[in-house]
């Protein structure tokens, strides 16, 4: 079981409130709590960072964010375990990218905003980031099904993919925004959807 | 002494295990790699957050010992278990002629593993050779197989929907999955506006209704998880594990032995019958030898011929049962990944479905049969889907914050994709052969792969594409993305043919029986005997030969003759 790097006592309390309040992301006295009761694999500082942003990609609403499915706790852990030295050098500097951004433009660590400022700062840092690109020379343009896209940060959308997939595949996310079936039952060809109809996980596999 | 000893556990060899067992055969089973128990051996119970690493295998790992599996759409971090690690199996091929040999050794070997399309070859595909002239004619045609069709399809169970095609015979199918609304609508459209072609239902090895017989087996009905290369726990996909070997068992006629890799068989020079088999422990590496009166080589297309070859004496240079130069010769696979994908933004968008249905649609060979080809003989089938997306989204669309929420939350558009499978012709140049100058950690030549498609493959790939993208602006579709090429040889993961069967014995390696030419009591009826590739999914072909094999090995027994 992974174990989240936060006083789960101060930061269950800070979460409750922010339900209570509506409050769509944590402050960053919540990001920056420095009761660490587990070593993450990621300096405390990149770590920080890394809440920060996961929580501002996917803040809790009206279901659970990314901090509740303990992304930032996954992420730290594939880094350690999964990820090769190109891929961590990748995501790590794209955390790089966007605290030097904040420091450039608000003086101060991207943690240590406030979550409206956060939002205000990664909304046009994702649009650029995202801004298509043409594909080096020789680099594939289709895989299996559907065409590949080049991006002028890479490393900021492997990011963006590993919260996205982290937070979706979590056992606190699951049910609560979409769901994923482990035992479908019998195929049922034609449903109408509803208002509440959501489309579900599939049963996931490499991001 | 066994009364028989079947080399490889897989798809051919659990049929071959079976079916002998149940006709009174004490028979051993050597399978090469390492036991796996069905149900407690497999990772198909766990969510996906309960997976190592989110089911991602570390990439170090993958690129160091998986460099040709991770190729393969079904390697995550749940099916490990089941691929070999290239860097301790190593085979060389020639520089810029990759060959994608994807793997897995252990009981069951890649049934556990297999797509479970399930199709019969068509009169048709029997007579090809015969007819265009490329390589050597079927010994036998498809009236010869047909009741070892059905009796397969009934042992293992087949969804699929009867349609009357002359290309695709029906088979003794259980009840068809059925289409999504969005596929009903691309079928009457592609038919109305192709009638030449149909757009069908996948024929899947998976129970849609699990019958008595499969019930008295412990397997059960299909629960739509679209999971099954994990093992399926509940034996609603045919593999060795869930139900030939089983039936094997029952009897109590079947011996295994598992970490048993073949070296070798070994001929009597004066009878010409095979009289053993010698061994190597895989975690001793010490030899050792069995005995038994009759012999299934069902190792798989390459592995057989390896053995084949390996097994080369004094009399015998060029390797047992050989003289006609064929062991290893003719390697064939089907052309993949050749995939058109269109939106079809006109389809409805308030319908969805529940479920992972554990097949596609599936669209029948039509090139060479009600249409005529340009330029290239035999033809195509694709196997495909027409899906809603949505669901998680990705990270390179725009947005965050509640934007990736709403996106997550919202049905995309209805998505079709058709991935052609096209008919690769025997080419005596596509062989296999034993490296004579390296070998494995067991002290075995590794094998030397040398394969490519030619210039009737390379035609036909292109009009794939064509065909593809119009059967998708037919049905009111725009293609989004479209492959160019075809993947690599073997990736198909149906390589065939490395041992033809063949009515004439300096062109072929065995008989209208599967029976060696020059060893009357060695049979093999894996993929290595096929003559012709067709461009249906093979596994179900080979295991009818099996059946219909043993069945006859064992009445040549009954009456003395072996």
């Amino acid at each position: 079981m992974m174990q989240d790097t936060f006083d789960m006592n101060r930061r269950g309390m800070l979460q409750n409130m922010a339900l209570l309040l509506g409050v769509a992301a944590l402050p960053a006295e919540a990001l920056a709590a420095p009761a660490r009761k587990a070593k993450t694999y990621l300096a405390p500082g990149t770590y920080r960072l890394l809440s920060a942003v996961a929580d501002t990609f996917i803040p809790r609403s009206d279901s659970v964010g990314a901090l509740d499915a303990k992304v930032p706790a996954r992420l730290d852990a594939l880094l350690s375990r999964w990820a090769s030295a190109e891929t961590r050098g990748k995501v790590i500097s794209a955390l790089d990218r966007i605290n030097a951004l904040s420091l450039a433009q608000n003086k101060k660590a991207f943690a240590a905003l406030t979550p409206a400022e956060r939002a205000a700062l990664l909304r046009p840092h994702d649009a650029a980031s995202l801004k298509k690109v043409p594909p080096p020379p020789g680099a594939p343009t289709t895989n299996f099904f559907s065409a590949v896209t080049y991006v002028a940060d890479p490393g900021y959308v492997k990011l963006k993919d590993l919260v996205i997939t982290l937070y979706y595949y979590s056992e606190q996310a699951n049910g609560k925004e979409l769901e994923y079936h482990h035992m479908p039952g019998k195929f049922q060809p034609s449903l109408k959807l509803t208002s509440t109809s959501r489309p579900a996980l599939g049963a996931g596999g490499p991001i | 002494m066994f009364d028989a000893i079947v080399i490889g556990s897989g798809m051919s060899g659990g049929i071959a295990a079976k079916e002998l067992c149940e006709r009174g055969l004490k028979v051993l089973v050597i399978e090469r790699g390492r036991k796996i128990e069905h149900g407690a051996d497999y990772q198909d119970s766990q969510m996906p957050w309960e997976l190592p690493n989110n089911n991602m295998i570390p990439e170090d790992e993958l690129a160091r010992d998986y460099k040709v599996q991770r190729q393969c759409y079904a390697v995550n971090a749940a099916t490990k278990q089941f691929w070999v690690k290239d860097s301790e199996h190593p085979y060389t091929t020639p520089d810029g002629k990759p060959f994608a040999w994807i793997r897995g050794y252990h009981l069951g070997g890649r049934s556990i593993m297999w797509g479970r399309q399930s199709y019969r070859l068509s009169p048709q595909d029997f007579e090809a050779n015969a007819k265009d002239g490329f390589g050597c004619d079927w010994p036998i045609r498809y009236d010869d197989i047909a009741p070892w069709y059905s009796h397969i399809e009934k042992f293992i169970g087949v969804a699929g929907s009867k349609e009357s095609l002359p290309q695709l015979p029906d088979g003794d199918f259980i009840p068809a999955f059925e289409m999504n609304d969005g596929e009903k609508l691309f079928k009457a459209a592609v038919e109305a506006k192709f009638p030449g072609r149909k757009v069908i239902i996948g024929r899947n090895a998976n129970l849609s209704e699990a019958q008595p017989h499969h019930l008295e087996l412990g397997r059960n009905t299909c629960q739509n998880r679209s999971i099954c290369e994990r093992g399926c726990s509940l034996g609603a996909n045919h593999t060795s594990l869930s139900s030939s070997l089983p039936a094997a068992e029952r009897t109590g006629n079947l011996t295994i032995v598992t970490d048993a890799i073949v070296h070798s068989l070994v001929q009597d020079p004066k009878t010409g019958k095979i009289i053993s088999v010698k061994v190597i422990d895989a975690k001793t590496m010490v030899g050792r030898t069995y005995e038994a009166k009759i012999f299934f080589l069902n190792a798989s297309a390459i592995p057989s011929a390896q053995i084949l070859l390996n097994s080369r004496n004094e009399a015998n240079p060029r390797g047992l049962c050989n003289k006609s130069d064929q062991v290893g010769r003719n390697l064939m696979d089907h052309m993949y990944a050749l995939t058109t994908a269109g939106v079809m933004p006109q389809y409805p968008q308030d319908s969805y479905y529940h479920g992972r249905r554990p097949t596609g649609i599936y669209i029948p060979r039509f090139r060479n049969v009600t249409e005529e080809a340009d330029g290239y003989v035999r033809g195509y089938g694709y196997q495909g889907g027409v899906m809603r997306q949505g669901g998680k989204p990705s990270g390179s669309n725009p947005g965050i914050g509640q934007e990736i929420k709403d996106a997550g939350r919202k049905f995309g558009p209805w998505l079709t994709y058709i991935s052609g499978f096209g008919e690769m012709l025997p080419n005596p140049e596509n062989r296999v052969t034993l490296n004579e100058t390296r070998k494995d950690k067991w002290g075995m030549p590794v094998l030397h792969i040398d394969c490519a498609q030619g210039p009737n493959e390379a035609k036909m790939a292109k009009q794939i594409l064509v065909d593809g993208k119009a059967m998708i602006e037919a049905a009111g579709g725009k293609v989004v993305s479209q492959a160019t090429e075809p993947g690599p040889p073997g990736l198909g993961i149906h390589e065939m043919g490395t041992a033809r069967m063949g009515r004439d014995p300096m062109t072929s390696v065995f008989n209208g029986f599967n029976q060696a030419h020059e060893a009357a009591n060695l049979f093999c009826t894996d993929g290595a005997v096929m003559a012709s590739s067709g461009c249906q999914n093979p596994s179900l072909t080979y295991m009818a030969l099996t059946a219909r094999a043993a069945d006859h090995a064992v009445k040549l027994m009954k009456e003395g003759v072996l």
